[in-house]
């Protein structure tokens, strides 16, 4: 037991470091924070210049003449913003044409069945802008006037926060917040698996490209090889993901009004305990069955462009419940909500999806948790098998039957 | 993996080893005594590497006892074992230190002494400088003198080496058999497949020759010279040979021949019966029949009845 621990130990250094000092793994992980960070950096330039503009724009002083059929604009507000009323649009207009006046607005009678004209001189796509934006502060400023209640105009213009509460057997639905928490193992998962499956592929694949598999399989369990390749992977996996939301984490903390991002209020988050403990044994069992999978391919194939074959399918498994993403949500009883949620390689996704939800039951939880858990054994023990008696058969696709039966092994 | 005096450290009784409906080893049965060196022999595809990969739990036996130690070997009996399958590889695309002290720890060397273990042997076969590379930089034989290293760095009690010399040039053939003879020394008990019949002459004590998964001859190798034919002759002449019933041409070549007495012919008489039909002999000495022509003689039959 001490030995198979400290091979363990070995296996999982070994694999670790070798595998985050590989430079193409440094390039494909710090790629994406590098890639963040200069996203962020132009989208903090930017929107520092929007913001300027807008502003500018809101604020802009330039003289116009305007015409109010309607009666709403209030000639003193318009007088403040530099406007001058005129009878004589055609004269307006034609003024703006040879540039005297700077700009005219004709505001119609009923503006609710006609468009405000705006007429001004061209100062280019973007600062063109603030003939519209003054023209409508003007008339949102006069009508405000009008009404006389700062109420009354939040609730016309629908600049009103809306709170629901629904409830469930007698408690508070944790709603929205309540579906983030869980779904958030679904994003997990998928984020170890794309990050991970190639790399889990290729670790029992090398052993067999490198005629090492004689080497390793007398010095050290099979089993302990391949969980401690395993729990490595994984490590990377957690690595990569701290990496790739470093940047997204310190931009949200320090500059999240530059970056216009959105605010999240963490309070409105449920971490209903059912849900979340289901989350997590599905996680937990989904990567365990994808895992065992992607070894065991890797012990049957001889090279990894022949495992592509077999690997690029299998990763459409992961994607396909979201064909029936409507149907997982309003309909779990459908038969093939009902097949994705049993079928060993659906399941994971689909099960995630519908524990996030809210239409996974306990008794169906249960159910798939375990059949996972059970699958996920299996195969990780046939790809322990594979691996145990089919990795030796360098540069040749192996019979899964055959390692059982014996045959179809080179005879040396 | 130690065992009592007595007791073989490698037992094999009527193992048997089917692939599919191919028997490929048949009833094979042999012992190797701790401390003893001892030569698997056995053309291509005679079943050698199938036996040391049974015996090893590479493959699992179709039947018999395959025991190392008095029982079936483990993996975590693997520290006390050094073996060089026949297929060689490392990590290619990691460093050699890195690898060579990855090996050390599984075979339960400490960091340290595995670290400090290599660069000594690095230093020793002319490879200090190439502790960093990538082990694909290097040369095939380079990398086989790494894989060797990985083979005895723990100082194995049973050394398994499947054609030790294949890759190797003369200068690191000659370097290999100082390391095998050094273990040998050391009280390493060593089996050893290869085809090179005058190292297996210089360095076993007992061989066993496998042609068809079946032994064909199992012992000392004086055990087995006799056998096959216990003594030659080895004449030098400057005539011609004559054809004779008392002896056999084993072979001929420019006035060197090596000849076999028939039904116990006697010294005296194969010599006299040179002399009287004029062969010129210049010289005549008595020998033992090399492996290397046991060998031919084993496989040379099966050649005949092939082409037959």
């Amino acid at each position: 037991m001490a030995l198979a621990q400290h091979n363990l130990g070995t296996v999982i250094a070994f694999e670790f470091t070798r595998t985050i000092k590989k430079r193409g793994f440094a390039i494909a992980t710090l790629a994406i924070p590098v890639l963040l960070i200069v996203v962020f950096a132009l989208l903090y330039a930017s929107n520092t210049t929007t913001k300027n503009s807008a502003d500018a724009q809101r604020n802009a002083q330039f003289s116009f003449t305007y015409s109010d059929a309607s009666g709403i604009v209030a000639p003193a507000g318009a007088q403040a913003a530099g406007g001058t009323p005129t009878t004589d649009p055609e004269s307006a207009i034609e003024a703006v044409k040879n540039g005297s006046s700077e700009a005219y607005f004709e505001y119609p009678a009923d503006p609710t069945k006609e468009p405000v004209k705006v007429y001004g001189a061209d100062k280019g796509m973007f600062e063109n802008g603030k003939y519209e934006a003054v023209a409508r502060q003007l008339l949102e400023a006069s009508a405000q006037q009008h009404i006389g209640s700062p109420q009354l105009t939040a609730a016309l213009t629908g600049a009103v926060k809306f709170n629901s509460e629904t409830f469930k057997d007698g408690k508070a639905a944790a709603g929205v917040g309540g579906v983030i928490p869980p779904l958030l193992f679904l994003v997990i998962f998928y984020i170890s698996m794309i990050l991970l499956s190639n790399l889990m592929l290729n670790s029992t694949l090398e052993e067999k490209e490198n005629r090492v598999t004689e080497m390793i399989l007398t010095t050290l369990n099979p089993t302990t090889l391949i969980t401690g390749k395993i729990i490595s992977l994984f490590m990377v996996g957690l690595l990569q993901v701290l990496v790739f939301l470093a940047p997204v984490g310190l931009a949200y903390l320090f500059f999240r009004d530059r970056l216009a991002l959105p605010e999240m209020d963490l309070s409105t988050l449920v971490f209903e305990p059912g849900p979340m403990i289901t989350g997590a044994l599905l996680l937990l069992d989904g990567f365990t069955v994808f895992t065992g999978v992607l070894v065991a391919i890797g012990a049957i194939m001889p090279t990894a462009k022949e495992a592509g074959t077999i690997f690029g399918p299998l990763m459409a498994m992961m994607f396909i419940p979201f064909y029936t993403f409507s149907l997982v949500i309003s309909n779990p009883k459908a038969l093939i909500v009902q097949i994705f949620t049993y079928f060993p390689l659906t399941a994971p996704v689909t099960a995630l999806l519908r524990n996030g939800f809210g239409t996974l039951n306990p008794v169906e939880a249960a159910i798939v948790i375990v059949e996972l858990l059970v699958v996920g054994i299996l195969i990780l023990r046939l790809a322990v098998h594979l691996f145990r008696y089919g990795s030796i058969e360098y540069g040749r696709k192996l019979s899964i039957a055959g390692t059982f039966r014996r045959s179809e092994l080179a005879a040396k | 993996m130690s065992s009592g005096a007595a007791e073989p450290l490698v037992h094999i009784q009527d193992f048997r080893m089917d692939f599919g409906d191919t028997t490929v080893i048949r009833d094979l049965s042999f012992d190797v005594h701790v401390g003893e060196t001892f030569g698997f022999l056995g053309s291509n595809g005679s079943g050698k590497t199938t036996t040391l990969r049974a015996l090893l739990g590479i493959y699992r036996p179709t039947a018999g006892i395959l025991h190392v130690g008095g029982k079936v070997f483990e993996p975590s009996d693997g520290s006390r074992l050094g073996y060089l399958p026949e297929e060689r590889g490392l990590y290619k695309k990691e460093h050699v230190l890195d690898v060579m002290v990855y090996f050390g720890r599984l075979k339960g060397l400490s960091k340290t002494a595995a670290r400090s273990w290599s660069e000594t042997y690095l230093e020793r076969v002319g490879l200090a400088d190439k502790a960093k590379a990538r082990l694909d930089k290097l040369s095939s034989g380079q990398q086989q003198k790494i894989q060797l290293g990985v083979t005895i760095m723990n100082n194995p009690e049973l050394l398994i080496l499947d054609e030790p010399t294949k890759g190797f040039d003369p200068v690191n053939r000659r370097l290999l058999m100082d390391i095998i003879e050094e273990h040998k020394r050391a009280g390493a008990t060593v089996i050893m497949v290869t085809h090179q019949m005058e190292e297996v002459e210089r360095l076993c004590d007992r061989v066993i020759l496998l042609k068809d998964g079946v032994s064909r001859a199992y012992g000392t190798v004086e055990d087995v010279q006799e056998e096959f034919g216990g003594t030659v002759y080895r004449v030098t002449y400057d005539g011609v040979l004559p054809l004779s019933s008392l002896f056999d041409v084993v072979s001929d070549d420019d006035g060197r021949a090596e000849l076999a007495p028939l039904q116990g012919a006697s010294e005296e008489k194969v010599l006299r019966e040179l002399v009287e039909a004029g062969a010129g002999i210049r010289s005549f000495t008595p020998a033992r029949i090399s492996l290397d022509e046991i060998f031919i003689k084993v496989y040379g039959e099966q050649h005949e009845l092939a082409e037959g």
